[in-house]
């Protein structure tokens, strides 16, 4: 790992997945959270 | 006489009462499979950047493969549970099938993004190119095209039932594409690789392999928990409309009686 072949492309590739994943991730909650507000606690199965 | 409704809010903290955490689509599963999500991901990063050895041929490019393979698997995995639900919600229409194609869909779409993403990325190097109109990888942004379309139908102005009905007909299309895009590498011979982890002999290094099945876990787990949050999501979304329909009728219905009260009214002092 120390002399990588191709760095850029990998560190792009990893870092790239990392942010959409972890964004979409904290998009789908935030989401979640303001609707919940707006639906009474009953309609929320999981809770 | 005007008529207002209570808040809808049902949340709210008790007098003094400290204010509860804001409750959201989490429980005490998806707590667990949130920790799973993190601890493999964290144990794809050491077996993938560190411990995995670098290819003879593509050199290190090849730690792309433990993102790309796997997002691709669960794209598929997103695809076909839009199409099974849209099925199911055509026949029964029970509105959790339709949260779960809309889940399904979505969910898709981001993992295509990171398995068109991680794919060119690898695909620069290996093949000199970051795209190229190969069967595999038209069929593939055939099936991203379809996906954009059906999230976009989905949020078309329309009678929620029809708009549910229009998208579930395009998502039932989704699997059949899936199957041309798995098999396009057989039937239609490109610079996109073949099989190579399905084999009965796979022809991948046994670290590289194992790398790729901490992949599998890893990005099985996310999508899973990524799954289920956006269910609950569009499971909210439904309820927070039915909610405010239910308002809008009560309020029209509390007008009509304020102008009979009032019609009457007029009536007895003239």
């Amino acid at each position: 790992m120390i002399a990588m072949t191709h760095a850029g492309y990998v560190a792009a590739g990893w870092i790239g997945t990392a942010v959409l994943l972890g964004g979409y991730a904290w998009h789908v909650v935030r989401r979640g959270r303001k609707l919940s507000r707006q639906v009474p606690a009953s309609e929320r199965r999981w809770s | 006489m005007t008529t207002t409704l209570p808040p809808r809010t049902t949340t709210g903290p008790a007098e003094g009462a400290a204010p509860p955490v804001a409750a959201g689509t989490g429980s005490p599963a998806t707590r667990v499979l949130g920790i799973g999500a993190l601890v493999s991901s964290a144990l794809l990063v050491l077996y993938g950047l560190v411990i995995s050895p670098a290819d003879a041929e593509m050199g290190d490019s090849v730690r792309l493969m433990y993102l790309h393979v796997p997002a691709a698997t669960y794209l598929y995995v997103g695809c076909f549970f839009t199409t099974i639900a849209s099925g199911l919600w055509l026949w029964k229409r029970t509105p959790g099938w339709d949260a779960l194609a809309e889940a399904g869909a979505e969910v898709a779409l981001v993992f295509s993004v990171v398995t068109l993403g991680a794919g060119s990325l690898w695909g620069r190097p290996t093949w000199g190119t970051y795209w190229t109109w190969d069967a595999r990888l038209t069929s593939t942004a055939v099936l991203v095209a379809m996906l954009v379309g059906y999230l976009a139908l989905r949020r078309l102005e329309l009678d929620p039932a029809a708009r549910s009905t229009r998208a579930a007909v395009l998502g039932l299309l989704l699997v059949p594409n899936v199957i041309v895009v798995n098999r396009s590498v057989e039937w239609w011979r490109g610079l996109h690789q073949g099989e190579t982890i399905s084999r009965i002999d796979p022809t991948i290094d046994g670290s590289m392999l194992t790398a790729l099945m901490v992949g599998f876990l890893a990005l099985g787990l996310v999508f899973a928990w990524l799954m289920v949050h956006r269910f609950r999501v569009a499971w909210l979304e439904q309820q927070a409309d039915r909610f405010d329909l239910d308002e809008a009728l009560a309020l029209r219905r509390a007008e009509a009686v304020d102008a009979t009260t009032s019609t009457d009214t007029a009536k007895g002092t003239a």
